[in-house]
């Protein structure tokens, strides 16, 4: 057996060709992924209670920015791209609640192609944040390993022009739980790519959910002073 | 700080049930040679997370096995051009999407096994091999992680399965039971092809063992696209929208 599996084998002691009848494995991998749920569930709840003071406060700062007329940029690399995608259209596209401007860098496939083959891929994201920002906008990374250089560079280069700078990382944290580029990092604390990623989205969720209620309050209290006077001096 | 609560069963018995034999399934099916394509009309991210996930596994080592995300806005025109007898579709899609449905209903004429992973209300029984269900009606269940929880476990146990080589080859006596139509000749779906030139002409008609001239006498006039049941050479019924078909 080589070490690569070393993942799964302890529960397969019996591993060979010769098996035949498929039920005793059947139970076993329904018993697995009831016990990798409930590890998935338990690190949610976890970085949820880690985190939710701060995702108050970046979310208060979100709710100001988009209030603003800022705009949000997520992006990542391979399934956390698709994940930076999942949480652009939640904010962009609600299920329910209000919408705001909201989008994945990595979606355009001639934008990110052009990039990463004439000025390098480490530069993909942050062209981009220096193409469309404003001082007022959001950036958003995901990174299992809050390592990688394409995303690095694009908080950076955020950070420079003013923007508010979130970060979702995994493991340690990597250098994005350290960069001071980085306004908010929410490290989720686990050594599976797969567990990290389902924690981000529901940790992601949950800082939409705070924009959301920031976002009615301040239309509440905008509503119940009444008919404003634009340009008016009173 | 809020409290801590006790975290949610997010896969029960029954649906860790329905993950380990459509694991199999999968594994099974890469195992000849499938490969997986993916729709997710409705939620366009959740498709390539699955294809770039078998794809480029996240360990070291693991097999990268083909699949690909289907994203033009006809999946159907699209699956049925890229599926190949013997391929997977799967769908990550709520139970009323009319393209996934439509989709999931022409797939045996196709020759492909199905997955379907949605929320809130569940599809009919028999709209496709394996149903991952959710039982939430929370609009916003695409967008927490359930769907990733769900198709990150299809590829880890999947993977459990290689190293079961025994049991990745289904046995031809496994295979004599009503449940495989395909083996058999009952009335196996087939997906019109091309229409008879002339009224005594048969009709091209592709079924999950190719393409094959069929006999329409029985059903009338046919048009590209149309389900119909096939036995011994012949077209002996229409299959209708709201129609259950053989699998």
């Amino acid at each position: 057996m080589s070490e690569l599996n070393q993942n799964t084998d302890f529960l397969y002691p019996f591993i060979e060709g010769a098996e035949e009848d498929p039920s005793s494995l059947l139970v076993d991998l329904a018993a697995s992924a009831r016990g990798k749920a409930e590890v998935s569930a338990r690190l949610q709840q976890d970085s949820l209670d880690e985190y939710e003071e701060q995702l108050q406060a970046a979310g208060a700062e979100m709710a100001d920015r988009f209030a603003r007329g800022g705009r949000l940029y997520t992006f990542g690399n391979g399934g956390s791209s698709t994940d930076a995608a999942t949480l652009a259209s939640l904010f962009c596209r609600p299920a329910r609640g209000r919408a705001v401007p909201a989008w994945s860098l990595a979606a355009d496939q001639a934008v990110v192609t052009a990039l990463g083959n004439d000025v390098g891929f480490e530069l993909i994201f942050s062209r981009q944040v220096i193409a469309h920002s404003k001082p007022v906008d959001i950036a958003v990374a995901l990174s299992t390993s809050g390592n990688s250089d394409d995303l690095i560079m694009a908080l950076t280069e955020a950070k420079k022009r003013g923007l508010l700078t979130i970060g979702f990382a995994g493991h340690s944290g990597g250098s994005m739980s350290t960069s001071t580029d980085v306004d908010y990092c929410f490290t989720i604390h686990s050594q599976s790519i797969h567990r990290i990623q389902e924690s981000h989205a529901r940790v992601g969720f949950r800082l939409w959910s705070i924009v959301q209620e920031r976002t009615q309050r301040r239309v509440a209290d905008l509503m119940a002073a009444g008919p404003s006077n634009p340009g008016g001096s009173s | 700080m809020t409290t801590t609560q006790e975290p949610a069963t997010l896969i029960g018995e029954e649906l860790s049930d329905d993950l380990a034999s459509a694991s199999l399934a999968l594994a099974r099916k890469f195992h000849t040679g499938a490969t997986l394509w993916v729709i997710s009309p409705q939620w366009e991210p959740h498709a390539h997370h699955v294809a770039v996930e078998f794809v480029h596994p996240v360990i070291m080592g693991k097999r990268a096995l083909p699949s690909v995300a289907l994203v033009d806005p006809d999946p159907v025109a699209q699956a049925r051009v890229a599926t190949r007898p013997g391929d997977v579709i799967i769908a990550v899609a709520s139970a009323d999407d009319p393209q996934v449905l439509d989709t999931m209903r022409r797939a045996p004429a196709w020759g492909a096994h199905t997955i379907w992973i949605g929320f809130g209300p569940r599809p009919p029984a028999g709209s496709a091999d394996h149903v991952l269900w959710v039982e939430s009606d929370d609009a916003m269940v695409p967008a927490t992680g359930r769907f990733v929880l769900m198709y990150h476990l299809l590829w880890e146990l999947t993977h459990v399965c290689f190293e079961h080589p025994g049991l990745l080859t289904v046995k031809d006596e496994d295979c004599t039971d009503e449940v495989c139509v395909t083996c058999s000749d009952e009335g196996r779906l087939g997906e019109v092809v091309m229409a008879p030139e002339t009224l005594l002409s048969p009709a091209l008609v592709r079924t999950a063992t190719g393409e094959e001239a069929v006999d329409v006498t029985l059903v009338g006039e046919v048009a590209p696209g149309d389900l119909v049941l096939v036995h011994a050479g012949a077209a002996i019924t229409r299959v209708d929208h709201d129609a259950e078909v053989p699998r």
